[in-house]
């Protein structure tokens, strides 16, 4: 499996390289605010063209940028409705701790199963390419953990079945 | 090697300025403070001054060289003009009627006059008023649609050019009557103040850094989608070259001479753009050298690992156990440089040596004097 997503993560891998070049910038609209632009879209001169990379329909990665921040949506492959459920009971429970992520958005964009969202002052205190590496592992692990979800459900189910229909027998 | 030496003051450093005679440094850790260091006998650093007045991050600091004054401006709106009486430096307020962040600041040739850029897409001309004791500002409206990122003094104390995130470059006029003499300008002095001289739109993208040659013959500023532009003959006429590179976008330019200018930006290491004989710009090399710290991939480590790991692991950057797959850059600044000061003195008819500092609150002083293939373009 790595193997074949490898070029997807080395084109998003690349992608956030350059554009991760945001610097402090306040805001134009509004007095003494300094608010990601990418979130406001107050100026449209500020913000970049977003970059869509599609692996295939079901996965997908939208970055949009500008001058002082970087929002990162991600939408992870969903084979059947058991992934569906478990790749939205996973990542509402990580949504719902992004505080310890800094990164990582509280909702998610329309359309995307998570976002992220970097600052200019998430670039100040950590190292960009360590930020890059986080954002390209916590995607290559999404698949993992989730397909590894599915395999223990299984598994139980199946344990569980066995047990109910052993007194009948 | 072209880095002379790597001073750590901060986490993170917005701006700096030198001493007239670069025996102490004034620098922006990234808050509403701005730190003096004066460099010991013993070859240390060491703080004397914390200038508090502002409250928000001081965005622009500058030094003037012949009256010994310090002026910062900052998000909150406000600029101080700091004159150092016996041991102390004491603030002066200036009037910069301004209702969004001032953004850049610099000293005029002359320093009777300074320039800010602000948020409020507009230019401040900032000078001396005797009778009332304090800093009065003149405004250019209505001239920039979007933010003004950096201003840059001509020679001749009157040409101001700025750059803006609309991604235009635009050189006013800054005559005030009563602080500038019209004999001593020629052909520009007939232009009032705030006309605007000419207005360059090659960048599709925001605009930084821009800064005169010299001579005032040429100036120089760069664009986010990895440009630099070259402007010769300032007025009615001019022509301009622009010059593609393969690497992040620039910040920040200064010119060393006519013919050779460093770029300074997101890639962490300073770029060299020289002109040949018939004055063609070009890219020629990284000043400093890139040692290739081994980037082994080694992928899937557990997730519950990077869980635990990552803040501490991108906030200090050690690396432990997990695998490192991104390459580490091995060159004097770790992360994006946002300006970059020559290190002239009195005396000298050309400057070497430069400073930078970045986001990795790193001041690098640079000498360019020990790179033979350099030395041509001087």
């Amino acid at each position: 499996m790595a193997n074949t997503s490898r070029l997807y993560l080395t084109c998003i891998r690349n992608t956030l390289e350059a554009a991760m070049c945001l610097q402090n910038f306040p805001c134009q609209e509004v007095e003494r605010h300094n608010k990601p632009e990418v979130e406001l879209k107050t100026s449209p001169e500020l913000l970049l063209n977003p970059v869509l990379i599609c692996r295939n329909e079901a996965e997908k990665c939208l970055i949009d940028s500008s001058i002082n921040s970087l929002r990162i949506s991600l939408k992870v492959k969903q084979a059947d409705e058991l992934e569906n459920i478990l790749t939205k009971k996973f990542l509402r429970f990580l949504s719902m701790r992004a505080e310890a992520f800094q990164v990582l958005r509280r909702k998610p964009v329309q359309g995307y199963d998570i976002s992220f969202l970097v600052t200019n002052y998430h670039c100040e205190e950590m190292q960009k390419h360590k930020l890059i590496d986080f954002i390209v592992q916590f995607m290559e692990d999404i698949d993992k953990e989730i397909s590894e979800l599915k395999l223990s459900v299984n598994t139980r189910g199946r344990l569980v079945a066995t047990e109910f229909l052993k007194q009948f027998i | 090697m072209a880095a002379v030496s790597v001073h750590q003051f901060a986490q993170c450093i917005t701006c700096h300025a030198w001493s007239p005679d670069h025996s102490m440094i004034a620098l922006c850790p990234n808050n509403n403070e701005v730190h003096i260091y004066r460099l010991s006998e013993d070859d240390k650093w060491e703080k004397i001054h914390v200038l508090q007045k502002h409250d928000q991050i001081v965005s622009g600091v500058d030094w003037s060289i012949s009256s010994n004054r310090i002026v910062t401006v900052s998000h909150d709106r406000n600029s101080y003009v700091w004159n150092q009486e016996t041991t102390e430096w004491v603030p002066t307020l200036v009037i910069l009627r301004l209702n969004r962040a001032a953004l850049c600041v610099q000293w005029s040739p002359k320093e009777n006059k300074f320039a800010v850029g602000s948020g409020a897409k507009t230019v401040c001309i900032c000078y001396y008023e005797q009778e009332n004791n304090w800093w009065v500002s003149k405004l250019i409206r209505k001239r920039h649609d979007s933010s003004v990122t950096s201003v840059a003094w001509h020679p001749n104390n009157i040409l101001l050019a700025t750059t803006s995130t609309d991604g235009k470059c635009r050189v006013f006029s800054t005559f005030i009557k009563g602080v500038d003499t019209r004999d001593s300008t020629g052909s520009s002095a007939d232009s009032k103040f705030g006309e605007q001289i000419m207005q360059i739109d090659l960048s599709f993208c925001w605009a930084f850094g821009i800064k005169w040659s010299p001579s005032g013959n040429t100036f120089a500023y760069v664009g986010h989608n990895s440009m630099i532009y070259f402007v010769d003959d300032v007025g009615p006429s001019p022509s301009a070259q622009s010059v593609a590179f393969r690497d992040l976008p620039l910040r920040d330019v200064l010119f060393i001479s006519e013919r050779m200018v460093i770029g300074v930006g997101f890639d962490c290491n300073p770029m060299v753009f020289t002109a040949d004989e018939r004055g063609l710009w070009s890219f020629l090399r990284f000043l400093d050298e890139r040692k290739i710290v081994s980037s082994s991939a080694r992928y899937g480590s557990q997730f519950s690992e990077t869980f635990g790991k990552f803040y501490s692991q991108s906030k200090y950057g050690t690396s432990n156990d997990t695998s490192e797959p991104s390459r580490r850059r091995g060159t004097a600044h770790e992360n994006c440089i946002n300006s970059i000061l020559t290190m002239k003195k009195a005396g000298d008819s050309i400057a070497t040596r430069f400073s930078t500092s970045g986001l990795d609150g790193k001041v690098v002083i640079w000498d360019l004097q020990s790179q033979k293939d350099l030395s041509e373009y001087l």
